[in-house]
């Protein structure tokens, strides 16, 4: 999406018809933020700035809305999106020794990316599917019953192109 | 007349005006309710609690900053109930704060001190969190400590109503923290450190870089006082210790953020000590100022003058007080004997329209007209009138700005007309007409070959509808819009550069003689220049006398140097743009030997054999009451007029600039614009 191509109207659709300017631009934020998302896997800096300046909405208030929901990120991501879960039955299952083996492996923190945006590693609630504990999912694939045998298996994954 | 409602506030009958919130109300019968993220002047948002009150008939508490006043409520305010909760809410954030109030900067005027002692809590009796956020202090004016916020978010609505948008929550919950878009250092965002941010923070999280260990709040004097560094003349607070001014706030009381100061009027002061500030006076030697007496000074300028007689001329900047003014003239015509007396106002503005100009709330406009005006925050241009009209316009006021050249504030107007001011007005005059509204004659033809375009009609539509509209203008405007004024008897207001420009003239202080630009030009014998003016190279003249406060330029060239006091060393009036005489403190005494302005007048006639009585209150006042009345007059651009107002304010401020922090401003704007 080319910011400076933004039409509000017809990005609201009907609902603008009751809505002030400043509303409509409103509303129009997050589906925006996602659609530069989607474009960039992640929202770029600049790009923020060039919407701020064609909505006139200040760039501060971009960056608090988005910083409100965990799905926007600010810094480019890895190839690979791996997420752990933490939830209680992971958790009692070990999943705090898959995180720390995976960040011993990756040189890498929950929540950072690798420099050579190859892996971002992250931490999750509970991903639904407690009876595979420990669960983690690569690129949204989940991968279940991680012992330590497979725990080498899932590096590797990772790993692959 | 304001309808009032009647109601009972822990057991004390109350009036207060309908529409006004609990919180307020209650205020006005002397009853604090405790609050913490509340700022008088604007909405309440309801994010602290800490303002639960019981209201009788009602179940559950009900926030008292944002419930209105009915007639016959029955309020508590202090029940068992809401206190419990009161003590729970700052128990909870006890346990998220330093808790360091031996040291701490706020200590005395920090909310959270003030309400922990009220309830009882020496500490926490929760587990402590601490969070060890980094500290913002790359900036010599702000500090930002995020370990102490309490996210009462009191910082972000001032900044985002005064049109800066600089502070921002980010994250949610527990986590957030505030920031400014993507977590950048002041100094790298929108922020023009006007230290809004800072009055507002009830806490130790936001405060004056340079204020560890200068004094403790309970120490400090606070006197009220005015800035009188740019046209705004805005109101400030003085804090004080040891005849050393320590701190400048709004001039608003604490908890109330109606109104604003920007960086020149809060953080300019440091220049009172800065090393070009002048103590002595000074004569030229060999082509060298060294320092002399008072006594050889006086007698080198009062010879000077009776020589030069009537080729004597004056010239003074705007920013003197009006008792300076009545002196200066005294002095020009009854004592050197001449008509050359002018002011920097000649630079930019023309008598009548300052005199014409009238009073007006802009607080209560729902319409906003800026013509030939271009306020900016960041520019540092008649800021103040800047964040009052964003800050009107976040309230729900419309603005038109009609400017021939590009300004910023059109972004966020209703209505932006680009093109010759003239037409324009003449255009909405014209609409304006056509649809119902009654004008002279004169008028109605003056604008009849004008041909109007949609955003025009726009704006007249807007003029129309509007109750209570404002039209500010530029002097060089002020007929036009002196003319849509007429049409619905609304307030037309001209805006000056200087602080007491309405002031000097109603003084008296406009040429009989020469003008200002004609006596650099035309050679005086002896050219006497009082404050600070935009200019840098000595005039031809074969005697310049220059008094001022500080070394600048200019007084590096002339013959004789009278140092005098700052506007913070001396005590007077001013008069502002919309008339409203405002009285200046002597908050500390002049540095060194310098001396007022008008002392230094006296001094001078003495020496030359007159005697000039100090000029009383009733006489400014006497000068100050005229009578006006506005009329059709013809449309016009007045010539002459277009200094460049950044430019001016810049100059007229060169020694608080280069002798503050201020300094550090400008370079780094400098260095982020390349
Ligand atoms: S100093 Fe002024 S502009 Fe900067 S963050 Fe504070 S309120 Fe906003
Ligand atoms: S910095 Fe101060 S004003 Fe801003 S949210 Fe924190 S405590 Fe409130
Ligand atoms: S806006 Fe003008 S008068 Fe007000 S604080 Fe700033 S410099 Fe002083
Ligand atoms: S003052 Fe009412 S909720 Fe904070």
């Amino acid at each position: 999406m080319k910011v400076e191509e933004i039409d509000v109207d017809e990005q609201i659709g009907e609902v603008g018809q009751i809505l002030s300017e400043a509303e409509k631009k409103k509303g129009i934020l997050i589906h925006v933020l996602q659609k530069i998302q989607e474009d960039n896997g992640y929202l770029p800096g600049d790009v923020l700035s060039n919407l701020s300046k064609k909505l006139y909405f200040p760039l501060s208030e971009i960056y608090s809305v988005a910083s409100f929901y965990k799905q926007f990120h600010f810094k480019p991501r890895g190839k690979k999106i791996v997420k752990i879960c933490m939830g209680t039955a992971c958790y009692v299952r070990g999943a705090k020794e898959i995180l720390n083996t995976v960040e011993e492996r990756f040189n890498v923190k929950a929540g950072e990316t690798t420099e050579d945006l190859a892996v971002t590693l992250e931490t999750v609630g509970c991903i639904g599917c407690c009876g595979l504990a420990p669960v983690a999912t690569v690129n949204d694939e989940v991968k279940g019953e991680i012992s330590s045998k497979k725990l080498d298996r899932l590096i590797k994954f990772i790993k692959e192109e | 007349m304001e309808k009032t409602v009647k109601l009972t506030i822990d057991g004390k009958e109350v009036q207060s005006p309908e529409g006004m919130n609990l919180m307020d109300a209650a205020e006005l019968a002397g009853i604090h309710i405790p609050n913490l993220c509340y700022l008088k002047g604007m909405k309440g948002i309801g994010a602290c609690r800490l303002c639960l009150i019981e209201i009788e008939g009602l179940k559950a508490p009900m926030i008292a900053c944002n419930t209105k006043v009915r007639e016959g409520m029955v309020v508590n305010t202090k029940t068992e109930k809401v206190q419990e909760i009161r003590k729970f809410i700052i128990d909870l954030i006890l346990s998220m704060h330093p808790l360091d109030c031996m040291t701490c900067t706020k200590a005395g005027i920090c909310n959270l001190q003030k309400y922990a002692y009220e309830f009882d809590l020496k500490e926490s009796s929760f587990t402590r969190k601490k969070f060890g956020y980094p500290v913002d202090e790359a900036n010599p004016f702000i500090k930002r400590d995020p370990d102490y916020c309490i996210l009462c978010g009191r910082c972000v609505r001032v900044c985002k109503e005064q049109g800066t948008n600089v502070l921002e929550f980010m994250g949610r919950g527990i986590g957030s923290k505030i920031v400014t878009a993507n977590d950048k250092p002041l100094q790298e965002s929108e922020c023009t450190f006007c230290g809004s941010c800072v009055d507002s923070c009830p806490v130790n999280a936001l405060l004056e870089a340079d204020r560890w260990r200068k004094g403790r709040e309970w120490e400090y004097e606070r006197i009220n006082s005015v800035c009188l560094l740019c046209g705004n003349g805005c109101e400030i607070t003085v804090s004080t210790k040891d005849g050393r001014v320590q701190k400048i706030s709004s001039g608003a009381p604490a908890g109330s953020a109606e109104k604003y100061i920007c960086a020149y009027g809060r953080f300019g002061f440091d220049c009172i000590e800065a090393e070009t500030r002048l103590t002595s006076p000074m004569k030229k030697i060999d082509g060298e100022l060294r320092g002399t007496t008072w006594e050889d000074a006086l007698k080198i300028v009062a010879d000077e003058l009776k020589k030069a007689g009537k080729d004597a001329g004056f010239i003074s900047a705007a920013g003197i007080l009006n008792e300076d003014a009545l002196t200066l003239k005294k002095l020009a015509r009854d004592v050197v004997k001449t008509r050359n007396f002018d002011t920097t106002v000649s630079l930019y503005a023309d008598s009548d329209s300052l005199k014409k100009s009238q009073r007006a709330d802009i607080d209560r406009s729902d319409l906003i007209f800026l013509l030939g005006l271009n306020p900016s925050q960041w520019e540092r241009v008649l800021p103040a009138l800047d964040a009052a009209v964003r800050r009107r316009i976040n309230r729900g006021a419309k603005l038109v700005v009609i400017n021939s050249s590009e300004t910023r504030i059109a972004d966020v107007a209703t209505v932006s007309l680009k093109g010759d001011e003239i037409s324009n007005i003449k255009g909405i005059i014209k609409v304006a007409i056509e649809k119902g509204l009654k004008a002279d004659k004169k008028l109605e033809s003056s604008v009849k070959d004008i041909e109007s375009t949609e955003e025009i009609e726009k704006a007249s539509a807007l003029f129309i509808e509007a109750k209570q509209p404002i039209i500010f203008s530029s002097p060089a405007l002020f007929e036009a819009a002196s003319n849509l004024s007429l049409l619905k008897g609304k307030k037309v207001i001209a805006i000056p550069l200087e602080s007491n420009a309405r002031g000097v003239v109603l003084m008296g202080l406009t040429t009989e003689g020469k003008t200002y630009r004609e006596m650099l030009t035309d050679k005086m014998k002896a050219l006497y220049v009082v404050g600070e003016v935009p200019l840098n190279k000595r005039p031809d003249t074969d005697f310049l006398i220059v008094q001022n406060s500080h070394l600048t330029g200019l007084a590096r060239e002339a013959d004789v140097v009278l140092p005098s006091a700052t506007f913070l060393e001396s005590a007077g009036t001013i008069t502002d743009f919309m008339g409203r005489m405002k009285y200046l403190p002597e908050v500390i005494e002049p540095q060194g030997e310098s001396k007022s302005h008008r002392d230094i007048f006296i001094l001078l006639a003495k020496i030359m054999g007159s005697t000039i009585k100090r000029p009383t209150e009733a006489e400014v006042k006497k000068a100050s009451n005229i009578k006006v009345k506005l009329s059709p007059v013809p449309f016009v651009k007045k010539e002459g007029l277009d200094i460049s107002p950044q430019e001016m304010i810049e100059s007229i401020n060169a020694s608080v600039i280069n002798g503050s922090r201020l300094l550090w401003l400008k370079e780094t704007e400098k260095t982020i614009a390349v």
